[in-house]
Protein backbone atom coordinates (compact mmCIF):
# COMPACT_ATOMS: atom_id res chain seq x y z
CA UNK A 1 0.00 0.00 0.00
CA UNK A 2 1.50 3.09 -0.99
CA UNK A 3 1.73 5.75 2.00
CA UNK A 4 -1.08 8.16 1.72
CA UNK A 5 0.48 11.19 2.64
CA UNK A 6 -1.15 14.28 4.38
CA UNK A 7 0.38 17.46 4.94
CA UNK A 8 -1.20 20.00 7.05
CA UNK A 9 -0.54 23.82 6.75
CA UNK A 10 2.94 23.85 5.45
CA UNK A 11 4.78 27.25 4.87
CA UNK A 12 5.22 27.63 1.02
CA UNK A 13 5.70 30.17 -2.02
CA UNK A 14 4.18 29.06 -5.28
CA UNK A 15 6.73 29.14 -7.73
CA UNK A 16 5.11 29.07 -11.12
CA UNK A 17 2.15 27.51 -12.20
CA UNK A 18 0.82 26.00 -15.77
CA UNK A 19 -3.07 24.88 -16.86
CA UNK A 20 -3.53 21.30 -16.39
CA UNK A 21 -6.64 19.59 -17.38
CA UNK A 22 -10.05 21.00 -18.13
CA UNK A 23 -10.13 23.76 -15.17
CA UNK A 24 -7.04 22.63 -13.02
CA UNK A 25 -3.33 23.72 -12.55
CA UNK A 26 -0.50 22.43 -11.99
CA UNK A 27 1.34 24.43 -9.09
CA UNK A 28 5.21 24.34 -8.35
CA UNK A 29 5.63 24.91 -4.81
CA UNK A 30 8.51 25.54 -2.36
CA UNK A 31 8.08 24.16 0.82
CA UNK A 32 9.66 24.66 4.08
CA UNK A 33 10.52 20.93 4.68
CA UNK A 34 9.39 19.01 1.76
CA UNK A 35 11.52 21.01 -0.93
CA UNK A 36 10.08 21.80 -4.27
CA UNK A 37 6.85 19.94 -5.02
CA UNK A 38 4.27 19.66 -7.69
CA UNK A 39 0.92 19.71 -6.73
CA UNK A 40 -2.60 19.69 -8.57
CA UNK A 41 -5.31 22.20 -7.92
CA UNK A 42 -8.05 20.48 -8.96
CA UNK A 43 -10.35 23.07 -10.31
CA UNK A 44 -8.56 26.28 -9.63
CA UNK A 45 -8.93 27.80 -13.10
CA UNK A 46 -12.93 27.43 -12.29
CA UNK A 47 -13.74 31.40 -12.87
CA UNK A 48 -15.35 31.50 -9.03
CA UNK A 49 -12.33 29.12 -7.84
CA UNK A 50 -11.33 30.49 -4.43
CA UNK A 51 -7.79 29.60 -5.34
CA UNK A 52 -7.67 31.67 -8.02
CA UNK A 53 -6.49 34.55 -5.83
CA UNK A 54 -4.69 32.57 -3.07
CA UNK A 55 -2.25 30.81 -5.41
CA UNK A 56 -0.03 33.83 -6.24
CA UNK A 57 4.22 33.29 -6.83
CA UNK A 58 5.90 35.47 -3.99
CA UNK A 59 3.30 35.27 -1.19
CA UNK A 60 3.77 33.06 1.45
CA UNK A 61 0.99 30.95 1.94
CA UNK A 62 0.43 27.72 4.19
CA UNK A 63 -0.51 24.68 1.80
CA UNK A 64 -2.42 21.55 2.86
CA UNK A 65 -1.77 18.71 0.36
CA UNK A 66 -2.15 14.64 0.56
CA UNK A 67 -0.69 11.94 -1.85
CA UNK A 68 2.72 10.44 -2.08
CA UNK A 69 3.11 10.03 -5.81
CA UNK A 70 5.25 12.35 -7.73
CA UNK A 71 1.98 14.95 -8.19
CA UNK A 72 0.23 15.41 -5.07
CA UNK A 73 -3.08 16.76 -4.65
CA UNK A 74 -3.51 20.35 -3.31
CA UNK A 75 -6.31 20.55 -0.71
CA UNK A 76 -6.43 24.07 0.89
CA UNK A 77 -4.20 27.30 0.59
CA UNK A 78 -4.29 30.10 2.44
CA UNK A 79 -2.88 33.95 2.72
CA UNK A 80 -0.48 34.43 5.19
CA UNK A 81 -0.26 37.95 4.57
CA UNK A 82 2.12 40.26 6.11
CA UNK A 83 4.09 40.71 2.80
CA UNK A 84 2.88 43.52 0.00
CA UNK A 85 2.43 42.80 -3.21
CA UNK A 86 5.55 42.69 -6.01
CA UNK A 87 5.38 45.39 -8.38
CA UNK A 88 7.91 47.20 -10.77
CA UNK A 89 11.61 46.21 -11.38
CA UNK A 90 11.51 43.99 -7.74
CA UNK A 91 8.56 42.09 -9.45
CA UNK A 92 11.06 40.97 -11.93
CA UNK A 93 14.00 40.18 -9.73
CA UNK A 94 11.84 38.04 -8.16
CA UNK A 95 10.74 35.83 -11.27
CA UNK A 96 14.55 35.66 -11.62
CA UNK A 97 14.41 33.69 -8.59
CA UNK A 98 11.85 31.59 -9.21
CA UNK A 99 13.77 30.46 -12.28
CA UNK A 100 16.82 29.97 -10.57
CA UNK A 101 14.99 27.50 -8.24
CA UNK A 102 12.81 26.02 -10.98
CA UNK A 103 15.75 25.09 -13.06
CA UNK A 104 18.52 24.29 -10.18
CA UNK A 105 16.39 23.05 -7.12
CA UNK A 106 15.42 19.15 -7.79
CA UNK A 107 11.86 18.21 -6.66
CA UNK A 108 11.41 16.76 -3.02
CA UNK A 109 14.62 17.62 -1.70
CA UNK A 110 13.95 19.99 1.42
CA UNK A 111 16.15 22.61 2.15
CA UNK A 112 14.63 24.96 5.06
CA UNK A 113 18.17 27.15 5.21
CA UNK A 114 17.12 28.02 1.68
CA UNK A 115 13.43 28.58 2.19
CA UNK A 116 14.86 31.00 4.63
CA UNK A 117 16.73 32.69 2.42
CA UNK A 118 14.29 33.23 -0.73
CA UNK A 119 11.52 34.08 1.87
CA UNK A 120 14.23 36.69 3.46
CA UNK A 121 14.75 37.82 -0.50
CA UNK A 122 11.18 38.49 -1.30
CA UNK A 123 10.91 40.36 2.11
CA UNK A 124 13.51 42.62 1.38
CA UNK A 125 12.32 42.83 -2.68
CA UNK A 126 8.83 44.33 -0.92
CA UNK A 127 10.48 46.44 1.76
CA UNK A 128 12.63 48.12 -1.35
CA UNK A 129 15.96 47.24 -0.43
CA UNK A 130 19.05 46.77 -3.38
CA UNK A 131 18.25 44.46 -5.32
CA UNK A 132 21.48 44.07 -6.58
CA UNK A 133 22.87 43.10 -2.97
CA UNK A 134 19.63 40.58 -2.61
CA UNK A 135 19.98 38.71 -5.96
CA UNK A 136 23.38 38.02 -4.99
CA UNK A 137 22.75 37.07 -1.39
CA UNK A 138 20.47 34.63 -2.46
CA UNK A 139 22.60 33.12 -5.40
CA UNK A 140 25.49 32.54 -2.77
CA UNK A 141 22.75 30.87 -0.60
CA UNK A 142 21.06 28.91 -3.25
CA UNK A 143 24.79 27.54 -4.46
CA UNK A 144 25.86 26.88 -0.83
CA UNK A 145 22.55 25.01 -0.30
CA UNK A 146 22.75 22.78 -3.42
CA UNK A 147 26.22 21.53 -2.62
CA UNK A 148 28.50 23.84 -4.83
CA UNK A 149 29.73 25.53 -2.18
CA UNK A 150 32.14 28.35 -3.09
CA UNK A 151 35.57 29.10 -1.49
CA UNK A 152 35.48 31.95 -1.06
CA UNK A 153 37.85 33.12 1.87
CA UNK A 154 40.76 30.23 0.83
CA UNK A 155 42.40 29.91 -2.65
CA UNK A 156 42.13 26.35 -4.34
CA UNK A 157 45.39 25.38 -2.26
CA UNK A 158 43.91 26.26 1.05
CA UNK A 159 46.03 29.52 1.89
CA UNK A 160 44.25 32.41 2.86
CA UNK A 161 42.53 34.42 0.04
CA UNK A 162 44.83 38.17 -0.18
CA UNK A 163 43.08 41.36 -0.76
CA UNK A 164 45.79 42.71 -2.50
CA UNK A 165 46.18 39.78 -4.79
CA UNK A 166 44.08 38.82 -7.86
CA UNK A 167 42.42 35.19 -8.80
CA UNK A 168 41.26 33.37 -11.57
CA UNK A 169 37.87 31.65 -10.05
CA UNK A 170 38.34 28.11 -11.55
CA UNK A 171 34.72 26.42 -11.81
CA UNK A 172 34.74 23.14 -9.19
CA UNK A 173 38.36 24.08 -8.01
CA UNK A 174 38.30 27.54 -6.28
CA UNK A 175 40.36 30.41 -6.46
CA UNK A 176 43.94 30.39 -8.22
CA UNK A 177 46.43 33.24 -7.12
CA UNK A 178 47.69 35.15 -10.53
CA UNK A 179 51.03 36.43 -10.87
CA UNK A 180 51.16 40.79 -11.14
CA UNK A 181 50.41 40.90 -14.89
CA UNK A 182 47.57 38.34 -14.92
CA UNK A 183 45.43 37.99 -17.64
CA UNK A 184 42.58 40.32 -18.33
CA UNK A 185 40.10 36.72 -18.69
CA UNK A 186 35.99 37.31 -17.09
CA UNK A 187 37.57 34.51 -14.55
CA UNK A 188 39.74 37.31 -12.91
CA UNK A 189 38.41 38.91 -9.67
CA UNK A 190 40.13 40.37 -7.44
CA UNK A 191 40.90 38.90 -3.53
CA UNK A 192 39.37 41.71 -1.60
CA UNK A 193 35.86 41.24 -3.64
CA UNK A 194 36.05 37.49 -2.71
CA UNK A 195 36.67 38.32 1.05
CA UNK A 196 33.45 40.55 0.73
CA UNK A 197 31.26 38.19 -0.64
CA UNK A 198 32.73 35.31 2.19
CA UNK A 199 31.22 37.82 4.35
CA UNK A 200 28.31 38.67 2.92
CA UNK A 201 29.49 42.54 2.42
CA UNK A 202 28.05 43.59 -0.50
CA UNK A 203 29.04 47.68 0.07
CA UNK A 204 31.62 48.29 -2.38
CA UNK A 205 30.73 49.03 -5.86
CA UNK A 206 33.63 46.66 -6.89
CA UNK A 207 32.62 44.34 -5.01
CA UNK A 208 28.98 44.11 -6.32
CA UNK A 209 30.20 44.04 -9.90
CA UNK A 210 33.15 41.33 -9.77
CA UNK A 211 30.07 39.19 -7.63
CA UNK A 212 27.77 39.75 -10.14
CA UNK A 213 29.95 38.78 -12.59
CA UNK A 214 31.58 35.73 -11.08
CA UNK A 215 27.90 34.26 -10.19
CA UNK A 216 26.90 34.95 -13.48
CA UNK A 217 29.29 33.13 -14.43
CA UNK A 218 28.73 30.35 -12.13
CA UNK A 219 25.10 29.60 -12.34
CA UNK A 220 25.16 29.64 -16.19
CA UNK A 221 27.87 26.55 -15.39
CA UNK A 222 25.53 25.10 -13.12
CA UNK A 223 22.01 25.58 -15.59
CA UNK A 224 24.00 23.26 -17.86
CA UNK A 225 23.26 25.76 -21.15
CA UNK A 226 20.08 26.63 -20.39
CA UNK A 227 18.66 30.20 -20.88
CA UNK A 228 17.42 31.73 -18.29
CA UNK A 229 14.12 33.31 -19.67
CA UNK A 230 13.50 36.24 -16.67
CA UNK A 231 17.02 37.39 -17.87
CA UNK A 232 16.80 37.05 -21.47
CA UNK A 233 13.26 38.98 -20.83
CA UNK A 234 15.17 41.61 -18.34
CA UNK A 235 18.01 42.36 -20.93
CA UNK A 236 14.92 42.65 -23.90
CA UNK A 237 13.33 45.64 -21.69
CA UNK A 238 16.39 47.58 -22.23
CA UNK A 239 17.29 47.06 -25.21
CA UNK A 240 14.59 47.59 -26.62
CA UNK A 241 14.77 49.05 -30.11
CA UNK A 242 14.08 52.61 -30.97
CA UNK A 243 14.33 53.40 -27.07
CA UNK A 244 16.15 56.84 -27.16
CA UNK A 245 18.06 56.25 -24.15
CA UNK B 1 -0.77 1.92 -38.76
CA UNK B 2 -4.27 2.95 -39.83
CA UNK B 3 -5.05 6.69 -41.11
CA UNK B 4 -7.31 8.13 -38.20
CA UNK B 5 -11.47 8.30 -38.60
CA UNK B 6 -12.77 11.64 -39.91
CA UNK B 7 -14.13 11.28 -36.02
CA UNK B 8 -10.89 10.71 -34.37
CA UNK B 9 -9.69 13.80 -36.43
CA UNK B 10 -12.73 16.30 -35.34
CA UNK B 11 -12.02 15.27 -31.67
CA UNK B 12 -8.42 15.69 -31.79
CA UNK B 13 -8.82 19.34 -33.59
CA UNK B 14 -11.92 20.03 -30.76
CA UNK B 15 -9.17 19.20 -28.36
CA UNK B 16 -7.16 22.72 -28.96
CA UNK B 17 -9.63 24.73 -27.58
CA UNK B 18 -8.94 25.83 -23.99
CA UNK B 19 -9.55 23.75 -21.00
CA UNK B 20 -11.07 20.87 -23.72
CA UNK B 21 -9.44 17.36 -22.61
CA UNK B 22 -10.34 14.44 -24.54
CA UNK B 23 -13.33 13.45 -22.93
CA UNK B 24 -14.88 16.96 -23.07
CA UNK B 25 -13.76 16.86 -27.08
CA UNK B 26 -15.54 13.20 -27.66
CA UNK B 27 -18.83 14.94 -25.81
CA UNK B 28 -18.99 17.90 -28.24
CA UNK B 29 -17.69 15.97 -31.33
CA UNK B 30 -21.02 13.66 -30.39
CA UNK B 31 -23.21 16.10 -29.89
CA UNK B 32 -22.58 18.24 -32.84
CA UNK B 33 -22.74 14.95 -35.35
CA UNK B 34 -25.42 13.56 -33.83
CA UNK B 35 -28.04 15.87 -32.26
CA UNK B 36 -26.99 19.31 -33.66
CA UNK B 37 -25.72 18.87 -36.97
CA UNK B 38 -27.63 22.45 -38.84
CA UNK B 39 -25.17 23.85 -35.81
CA UNK B 40 -22.51 21.71 -36.86
CA UNK B 41 -22.72 23.09 -40.31
CA UNK B 42 -22.98 26.72 -38.97
CA UNK B 43 -19.83 26.59 -36.83
CA UNK B 44 -17.58 25.04 -39.69
CA UNK B 45 -19.12 27.81 -41.76
CA UNK B 46 -18.14 30.76 -39.04
CA UNK B 47 -15.04 29.11 -38.15
CA UNK B 48 -14.24 29.27 -41.68
CA UNK B 49 -15.53 32.82 -43.21
CA UNK B 50 -13.71 34.03 -39.47
CA UNK B 51 -10.64 32.77 -40.47
CA UNK B 52 -10.83 34.38 -43.90
CA UNK B 53 -11.84 37.80 -43.00
CA UNK B 54 -10.72 38.39 -39.43
CA UNK B 55 -6.95 40.12 -38.82
CA UNK B 56 -5.60 41.96 -35.96
CA UNK B 57 -6.93 46.22 -36.30
CA UNK B 58 -3.56 48.11 -36.71
CA UNK B 59 -4.51 50.81 -34.44
CA UNK B 60 -5.72 48.77 -31.35
CA UNK B 61 -4.84 45.10 -32.37
CA UNK B 62 -7.99 43.51 -31.72
CA UNK B 63 -9.96 41.44 -33.66
CA UNK B 64 -11.57 43.39 -36.91
CA UNK B 65 -12.37 43.08 -40.48
CA UNK B 66 -10.83 46.57 -41.73
CA UNK B 67 -7.53 48.13 -41.37
CA UNK B 68 -8.66 50.04 -38.70
CA UNK B 69 -11.83 49.20 -36.58
CA UNK B 70 -14.95 51.44 -36.27
CA UNK B 71 -14.02 52.67 -32.76
CA UNK B 72 -10.64 53.26 -33.60
CA UNK B 73 -12.06 55.70 -36.71
CA UNK B 74 -14.79 57.12 -34.34
CA UNK B 75 -14.58 60.83 -33.82
CA UNK B 76 -16.31 60.56 -30.69
CA UNK B 77 -13.60 58.84 -29.07
CA UNK B 78 -10.87 60.75 -26.93
CA UNK B 79 -7.75 60.19 -28.79
CA UNK B 80 -5.27 61.50 -26.08
CA UNK B 81 -6.10 58.70 -24.25
CA UNK B 82 -5.11 54.92 -24.95
CA UNK B 83 -5.92 52.18 -22.20
CA UNK B 84 -4.06 48.95 -22.15
CA UNK B 85 -5.47 46.11 -21.98
CA UNK B 86 -4.66 42.09 -22.56
CA UNK B 87 -7.40 40.37 -24.37
CA UNK B 88 -10.57 41.74 -26.09
CA UNK B 89 -12.91 39.83 -23.29
CA UNK B 90 -11.42 43.17 -21.01
CA UNK B 91 -11.82 46.00 -23.20
CA UNK B 92 -15.73 44.68 -23.36
CA UNK B 93 -15.66 44.87 -19.41
CA UNK B 94 -14.62 48.32 -19.88
CA UNK B 95 -16.89 49.50 -22.29
CA UNK B 96 -19.47 48.04 -20.63
CA UNK B 97 -18.95 50.60 -18.15
CA UNK B 98 -19.35 53.42 -19.98
CA UNK B 99 -17.13 55.84 -18.22
CA UNK B 100 -14.12 55.74 -20.74
CA UNK B 101 -14.19 57.18 -24.03
CA UNK B 102 -10.55 57.17 -25.29
CA UNK B 103 -9.26 54.11 -27.52
CA UNK B 104 -7.50 51.07 -26.62
CA UNK B 105 -5.08 48.89 -27.59
CA UNK B 106 -5.09 45.16 -26.54
CA UNK B 107 -1.99 43.12 -26.03
CA UNK B 108 -3.60 39.82 -26.30
CA UNK B 109 -1.66 38.29 -23.74
CA UNK B 110 0.48 38.77 -21.05
CA UNK B 111 3.86 38.87 -20.35
CA UNK B 112 5.27 36.01 -18.30
CA UNK B 113 8.89 35.74 -17.84
CA UNK B 114 9.21 32.06 -17.01
CA UNK B 115 7.10 30.92 -19.95
CA UNK B 116 9.57 32.95 -21.95
CA UNK B 117 6.98 35.42 -23.10
CA UNK B 118 8.84 38.71 -23.06
CA UNK B 119 8.22 42.21 -24.66
CA UNK B 120 9.20 41.08 -28.30
CA UNK B 121 6.81 37.87 -28.10
CA UNK B 122 4.22 40.18 -26.70
CA UNK B 123 4.45 42.34 -29.92
CA UNK B 124 5.15 45.91 -28.04
CA UNK B 125 7.30 46.90 -30.79
CA UNK B 126 3.46 47.92 -32.20
CA UNK B 127 2.18 49.03 -29.18
CA UNK B 128 5.04 51.70 -28.40
CA UNK B 129 4.69 52.30 -32.80
CA UNK B 130 1.02 53.34 -31.96
CA UNK B 131 1.62 54.96 -28.53
CA UNK B 132 4.09 57.56 -29.58
CA UNK B 133 1.52 58.48 -32.66
CA UNK B 134 1.79 62.24 -31.57
CA UNK B 135 -1.78 62.11 -30.45
CA UNK B 136 -1.76 60.38 -27.21
CA UNK B 137 -0.99 62.09 -23.98
CA UNK B 138 -1.99 59.20 -21.54
CA UNK B 139 -1.79 55.41 -21.59
CA UNK B 140 -3.90 53.52 -19.24
CA UNK B 141 -2.74 50.35 -18.04
CA UNK B 142 -5.94 48.05 -17.17
CA UNK B 143 -3.92 45.03 -16.88
CA UNK B 144 -4.76 42.10 -14.86
CA UNK B 145 -3.56 42.33 -10.82
CA UNK B 146 -2.14 39.79 -11.38
CA UNK B 147 2.06 38.71 -11.49
CA UNK B 148 2.09 38.50 -15.03
CA UNK B 149 -0.11 41.65 -15.34
CA UNK B 150 1.72 43.98 -13.39
CA UNK B 151 5.12 42.76 -14.94
CA UNK B 152 3.16 44.04 -18.30
CA UNK B 153 2.63 47.23 -16.58
CA UNK B 154 5.98 47.97 -15.34
CA UNK B 155 7.25 46.87 -18.66
CA UNK B 156 5.22 49.13 -20.30
CA UNK B 157 5.57 51.87 -17.95
CA UNK B 158 9.57 51.51 -18.56
CA UNK B 159 8.99 51.76 -22.34
CA UNK B 160 6.91 54.89 -22.08
CA UNK B 161 8.23 56.52 -19.30
CA UNK B 162 11.46 57.57 -21.98
CA UNK B 163 8.95 58.69 -24.20
CA UNK B 164 7.36 61.54 -22.42
CA UNK B 165 4.06 59.94 -22.57
CA UNK B 166 2.15 60.06 -19.25
CA UNK B 167 1.31 56.27 -17.83
CA UNK B 168 -1.72 56.04 -15.33
CA UNK B 169 -2.51 52.75 -13.84
CA UNK B 170 -6.20 51.96 -12.56
CA UNK B 171 -6.41 51.09 -9.17
CA UNK B 172 -6.94 48.41 -7.31
CA UNK B 173 -9.03 48.09 -3.65
CA UNK B 174 -12.21 47.13 -1.91
CA UNK B 175 -14.96 46.28 -4.49
CA UNK B 176 -17.75 49.17 -5.09
CA UNK B 177 -20.49 48.13 -2.27
CA UNK B 178 -17.98 45.60 -0.82
CA UNK B 179 -17.66 45.07 2.93
CA UNK B 180 -14.77 44.73 4.71
CA UNK B 181 -15.94 41.52 5.84
CA UNK B 182 -16.64 39.79 3.19
CA UNK B 183 -13.67 40.98 1.16
CA UNK B 184 -10.49 38.58 1.10
CA UNK B 185 -7.49 39.37 3.07
CA UNK B 186 -5.07 40.20 0.48
CA UNK B 187 -7.33 42.50 -1.07
CA UNK B 188 -7.90 43.87 2.34
CA UNK B 189 -3.75 44.30 2.87
CA UNK B 190 -3.27 45.29 -0.56
CA UNK B 191 -5.64 48.52 -0.39
CA UNK B 192 -4.04 49.54 3.09
CA UNK B 193 -1.04 49.58 1.10
CA UNK B 194 -2.51 51.90 -1.04
CA UNK B 195 -4.33 54.11 0.90
CA UNK B 196 -4.52 57.50 -0.17
CA UNK B 197 -4.74 61.06 1.74
CA UNK B 198 -8.06 62.50 2.03
ZN1 LIG C 1 -9.00 49.37 -33.42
Amino acid sequence: MSARQRIDQQPGFVLHSYPYRETSLIVEVFSRDHGRIGLVAKGARRPMSQLRGVLMAFQPLLIDWSGGGEMKTLVRAEWQGGQPLLGGQALLCAYYLNELLMRLLPREDPHPVLFRAYGDALRALAAGEGQEVILRRFELALLQELGYGLQLDSDADGAPVRPELRYAYIIERGAVPLDEYGIDDPSVVAGRVLLDMARGDFREPETLAGAKALMRRLIQHYLGGQVLQSRRVFTELFAFPGDPS
Amino acid sequence: MSTPSSLDVLIEALRCLPGVGPKSAQRMAFHLLQRDQRGAARLATALGHALEVLRHCSRCNTFCEDEVCARCASPQRDASQLCVVEMPSDLAMLEQTHSYHGLYYVLMGRLSPLDGIGPRELGLEKFLGRACDGAVQEVILATNFTNEGEATAHMISELLKSRGIKVSRIARGIPVGGELEHTDSGTIAQALVERRSL
